[in-house]
């Protein structure tokens, strides 16, 4: 038999002003099942609460009903009142007869009846409450960083100094990522590579970073707290764990300085067997099959070359290595895959994005995008800082910049602003000038976004300290022209401030091309069940309130695998996610609310209606089986480590098997029909 | 409602509303602290999301005496589960449809988008919806139909 | 063509590629039309194809005593057909556990209260587009034939049948229409035959069949009748394929379909969608775009 207890609050006197709260008590009282029916002037103040407790020790009552505030505002106050009297904390239900009655009915006479009702529809409901016990999930103290550039970096070393131990997998043979290739950073020109490098040695020693270089995410089981993933080590030739990092094999190799090297986005060369850059974490060389002679000559059974193995003194070169796949258990999991310039000219991966012909990008060998800038003008790129154009290693005199090469443009189909380029070119503008004090720099812009603490006095200070030439308007067209027997770039671009065409003979063009997300990020998101935009950018689960977290309970985003970023911006995030990891990872389990979805097993037909629903992937087909393993049907099932109780799954089952616990169809129609009496 | 009103021969619109926990209840708690009156005449049930609304609801109160329903969630893009309310979406769109085939009078059927924020539109809206349905007069058609059943 | 189907039906059953062959049968009083179950190849006389077969077979398909027999054969036609698809993208069959054979059907006719051929063609036969079933492992018939009535029909297929109903029936006043249905809903006895004779309703309980809570009055009550039938139309809203089982099995008449039509409609204009069109379609409903419309929405 049920026992509710009802009790109403006056709420000093935001309640009782409009409710005749006496009024409400006794008709309440007079409901079936409701044990005792009382009202107090502050329910949720100390005296009030412990009114509730002893009420439901002395009447031994089954279910509570709070009518007071809004549940956002005291539930969970109410819930623990229950929990310390002894009973479930899921046996109550509130009703908001403040926010949704007192407080927007001034006729008290109509708000005490529509308070009496909302009592009555709570009474109903909870009167189908059950006692509910926290989802438990054992947590596996462990963390996995996904890629390795600044964000990863930050990650990694925030989470193991936290005391957690972490898996850092990055695909590319060193750690550093983007940062590592660039050459002074904005606002305040320090080097991009004596800020990040020592980052880079600290992730190579820390006792509770587990570094896996040259590796990739190849699957993804398990759920928030106890993921299985299974990481793919690509055969690197040489064994890291042997090697000293003398450098005598790369220095040895015949093909040294003949292949283009990635790390320089093709600018420099490197060998066969090689470290991207002389600052690599870890420093321990690769050997690219494609161009090493020994490894393309074992195809045809023969063995050339080999001067690396000679050389070695630790015998750490392995002709025979192989890919390796290692699983790993981990409780949290940070993406941060960064980001890539779009193609500008290339054909694109996305059919709805277009190139950029126009502009001659990969035809005209001087006109670079800005990360190969960057690397032009970098001390420790391959011009060692010199800035050099490509074609025939000559100093330009007059460089054009050109923004928003894809950004912000519907035509080419990317509608985003890429955030970071008005800086970035700003500062090319800016360290070309320092190094070439005659030449001119050119700036076409759509407008200049700098906010920021120092951008705007940054970028005016390109303009105004080093008078690089904005020019606020597009170039239309690049064209290689001839001039005094001089290779010149000339861009037919506006200046739409004066409205007037503007004529520039370049010796250089370099392009601000779109961020887009790294290559095979959404193959990745869908092993790890985290939505993406349209072009890839992987989804917060909320933009303001929950910035670095996934709609994938566990697994966080940080850096410009989640938008385009800056440095500053991307350390933050970074840290701010391996804060959320270390909150999820320092509780001995995770308690989850057991509110969510249910399936009847048997009555289930298995149509997968709900499985396709689901914005969590929380539901699976599972199959049923007796004690001896025989198949008897199959059925939807709800992971509770995954399900966020949102119910859309029950609005989407015919037969009604999959239910809202918390939220039943049973309480529900009980709530709809307590009103059938009094409407 | 109550038999004070019942006995008076004028009539109240008698609305109940489906709304999400996260964007309309907290846009109809917004109301509340900022003191924005409205009529009575409405009876909020909580659900998570949207995308818990099923709607044999909606036939529901209208079989225990509503004159209109209102089902209201967050805006697109802001659902608390992402997205409850593109799946809700969808099924009014459809709903709608087959309810006007049938003949239930779809000016008693209200979707809105109403977030935590919009406490004012929250207001407005109910507002209206009672003083549409008080010009409009009881559901008496479902009402016939339910007191012949 | 019936021979044709039979000879094929007969292989198949000889060569063990299929255990049991569903097809039409003069099986009721009178010799009405129905399912045929056959697994002996000596039996296959007994199947016939004719414009009387009006059920869609593929009910059988999910019957667990049908199950039983083994891998099954069906005959649809195109309609059908696409409740087959439907059916496997729900997960209640698998395609390659079933062979489909497909026959071409230029139209099949009514029957009046005796069950006798009227010589008119239902409703959803004069606005058909697709005489040829897809998706098939055999067709039987003149493809040709059929493809010069796909294009006959096409140009009015949506203003005659059973859409020159729903557009009269739109056409109503709102509270025309509720009247209408009213009459119509109260004929209802709540026998269900429409949900048996549906392919598409395979749930292990049916909603209207449980009671915890009563979601839709049990008894033949008028409430009841609206609720059930405004939920049956829901639950089939882009899972219908416009067979028309559901309104020939009523036995009070009720043009169910036109219900099932609404939403078969509002799904092609608003989504581009047809039901079992495709082998591995996502759903209608419980699928979603970010820019379906939503003016209707304050």
């Amino acid at each position: 038999m049920a026992k509710i207890g009802v009790f109403t609050c006056w709420c000093g006197e935001n309640i009782a002003r409009n409710v005749d709260v006496d009024k409400v008590s006794e008709a309440i009282a007079k409901l079936p099942g409701v044990g005792c029916s009382m009202n107090y002037k502050y329910m949720c103040s100390e005296p009030g609460q412990s009114l509730i407790a002893t009420k439901i020790r002395e009447l031994g009552l089954t279910g509570v009903v709070v009518a007071s505030c809004s549940p956002h505002m005291h539930l969970k106050t109410f819930r623990k009142t229950c929990e310390l009297a002894g009973i479930n904390p899921y046996l109550i239900e509130m009703a908001n007869i403040r926010e949704q009655c007192s407080w927007v009915h001034s006729d008290k006479e109509v708000a005490t009846a529509k308070a009496i009702e909302l009592i009555g529809m709570a009474v109903e409901k909870v009167r189908r409450n059950h006692a509910l016990q926290p989802i438990r999930v054992p947590v596996t103290k462990r963390a996995l960083v996904i890629g390795a550039g600044v964000a990863g970096i930050q990650a990694a070393l925030d989470v193991a100094s936290g005391g957690v131990e972490v898996v850092l997998v990055e695909r590319e043979p060193s750690v550093g990522g983007k940062m590592a290739g660039l050459s002074e950073t904005f606002p305040t020109l320090d080097c991009s590579q004596c800020i990040l490098t020592p980052r880079m040695v600290e992730v190579g020693q820390h006792p509770n970073i587990k570094l896996m270089t040259y590796s990739e995410v190849e699957k993804v089981d398990g759920y928030v707290g106890n993921f299985k993933v299974t990481i793919r080590q690509k055969a690197r030739y040489v064994d890291i764990a042997k090697c000293t990092g003398c450098g005598s094999c790369w220095n040895a190799c015949p093909k040294k300085n003949k292949i283009p090297n990635s790390f320089d986005y093709n600018l420099g060369n490197r060998g066969a067997i090689y470290i991207p850059f002389p600052q690599a974490v870890p420093a321990r060389p690769t050997i690219d099959p494609d161009n090493c002679m020994r490894l393309q000559s074992m195809k045809n059974g023969k063995e050339l070359c080999g001067i690396c193995a000679k050389k070695c003194q630790t015998n750490a070169i392995n002709f025979h290595d192989e890919e390796k796949f290692v699983e790993v258990e981990v409780g949290a999991i940070i993406v941060a895959t960064g980001y890539q310039l779009y193609s500008i000219k290339k054909e694109q991966e996305n059919p709805r994005i277009k190139g950029y012909a126009e502009y001659g990008y990969g035809k005209y060998p001087d006109v670079v995008d800005s990360l190969q800038f960057e690397r032009i003008i970098s001390a420790s790129g391959p011009t060692g800082g010199e800035p050099k154009r490509p074609s025939d290693g000559k100093t330009p005199k007059s460089v054009v910049f050109i923004q928003c090469v894809g950004s912000r443009d519907n035509a080419k189909g990317i509608t985003y602003c890429s955030k970071i380029c008005c800086m970035y070119t700003a500062k090319h503008t800016m360290l070309f000038k320092h190094k070439v004090h005659d030449g001119t720099a050119s700036v076409f812009y759509m407008d200049i976004r700098s906010g920021g603490k120092m951008y705007d006095e940054f970028v005016r200070r390109a303009i105004e300290q080093d008078g690089a030439k904005y020019y606020r308007g597009r170039v239309s067209k690049i064209e290689q022209v001839m001039v005094d027997g001089e290779r010149k770039y000339r861009c037919y671009g506006a200046d739409t401030l004066k409205g007037t065409p503007v004529v520039v003979d370049a010796d250089m063009v370099v392009l601000a091309g779109a961020i887009m997300p790294s290559s095979g990020v959404t193959q990745l998101a869908q092993k790890l069940s985290v939505g993406y935009n349209e072009y890839g950018f992987l989804s917060e689960s909320h933009p303001k309130l929950r910035p670095v977290e996934t709609n994938a309970a566990g697994v966080f985003v940080c850096g410009a695998c989640q938008g385009p970023k800056d440095i500053p911006e991307t350390v933050a995030q970074a840290s701010a996610a391996a804060g959320k990891a270390l909150i999820m990872l320092s509780q001995p389990e995770l308690t989850r609310e057991p509110e969510i979805a249910t399936i009847d097993e048997k009555l289930c037909a298995a149509c997968g209606a709900c499985v396709k629903a689901c914005p969590y992937q929380a539901i699976s087909i599972e199959e049923i089986r007796d004690r001896k393993g025989n198949f008897i049907k199959k059925t939807s099932r709800v992971n509770p480590g995954l399900c966020m109780g949102c119910g859309t799954c029950v609005a989407v089952c015919p037969s009604k098997s999959a239910d809202l616990i918390g939220f039943t169809d049973d309480q529900v129609y009980a709530q709809i029909e307590s009103l059938a009496d009094v409407f | 409602m109550n038999a004070e009103t019942k006995s008076t021969d004028a009539f109240e619109p008698k609305i109940v509303a489906f709304v999400c926990n996260w964007c309309t209840y907290l846009g109809a708690d917004l109301a509340g602290t900022n003191r924005l009156e409205y009529p009575a005449n409405i009876r909020i049930l909580r659900l998570p999301c949207t995308g818990r609304v099923d709607f044999n609801l909606i036939v529901k109160a209208f079989e225990i005496g509503a004159d209109a329903v209102l089902v209201s969630g967050c805006h697109p893009g802001d659902c608390h589960y992402t997205a409850g309310n593109f799946h809700a979406r969808r099924r009014w769109d459809l709903f709608r449809e087959l309810l006007d085939t049938v003949g239930i009078d779809l000016n008693r059927v209200y979707f809105s988008w109403i977030s935590a924020a919009e406490g004012a539109k929250f207001q407005k809206l109910v507002t209206e919806i009672v003083d549409k349905t008080r010009e409009m007069g009881p559901y008496e058609d479902y009402k016939k139909l339910v007191a012949e059943s | 063509m019936e021979t044709e189907l039979r000879n094929a039906i007969r292989k198949l059953l000889e060569e063990k590629t299929v255990d049991v062959a569903i097809g039409y049968g003069r099986v009721g009083v009178n010799g009405a039309v129905g399912a045929t179950f056959v697994t002996n190849p000596d039996d296959v006389d007994r199947l016939v194809w004719n414009n009387e077969c009006r059920q869609n077979l593929a009910t059988h398909l999910t019957r667990a005593e049908i199950k039983k027999l083994g891998k099954p054969a069906i005959v649809v036609k195109a309609c059908d057909a696409r409740a087959v698809v439907v059916l496997c993208n729900e997960a209640q069959i698998k395609r390659e556990d079933v062979y489909v054979i497909g026959v071409v059907c230029d139209g099949i006719e009514t029957a009046d209260a005796a069950g006798n051929k009227t010589g008119a063609l239902m409703g959803k036969c004069l606005s058909c587009v697709e005489h040829a079933a897809k998706n098939v492992d055999l067709l039987i018939g003149d493809e040709a034939a059929a493809k010069a009535l796909d294009e006959k029909n096409a140009p009015n297929a949506k203003s005659v049948g059973h859409y020159e109903k729903l557009a009269k029936l739109r056409a109503m006043s709102q509270k025309e229409r509720f009247e209408y249905w009213r009459e119509q809903f109260s004929k209802c006895i709540r026998c269900h035959a429409c949900r048996q004779n549906c392919p598409l309703c395979y749930c292990n309980r049916c909603v209207a069949d449980k009671n915890r809570p009563t979601r839709i009055d049990t008894s033949s009550s008028l409430k009841g009748n609206f609720a059930w039938n405004i939920l049956r139309a829901f639950h089939l809203a882009g899972r219908c394929v416009g067979c028309g089982a559901c309104a020939a099995a009523c036995p009070a008449g009720i043009e169910l379909d036109l219900l099932n039509l609404t939403l078969a409609n509002a799904a092609e204009d608003q989504f581009g969608y047809v039901s079992g069109k495709e082998l591995g379609e996502l759903p209608l409903i419980g699928t979603y775009s970010p820019t379906d419309k939503e003016e209707f929405i304050r």
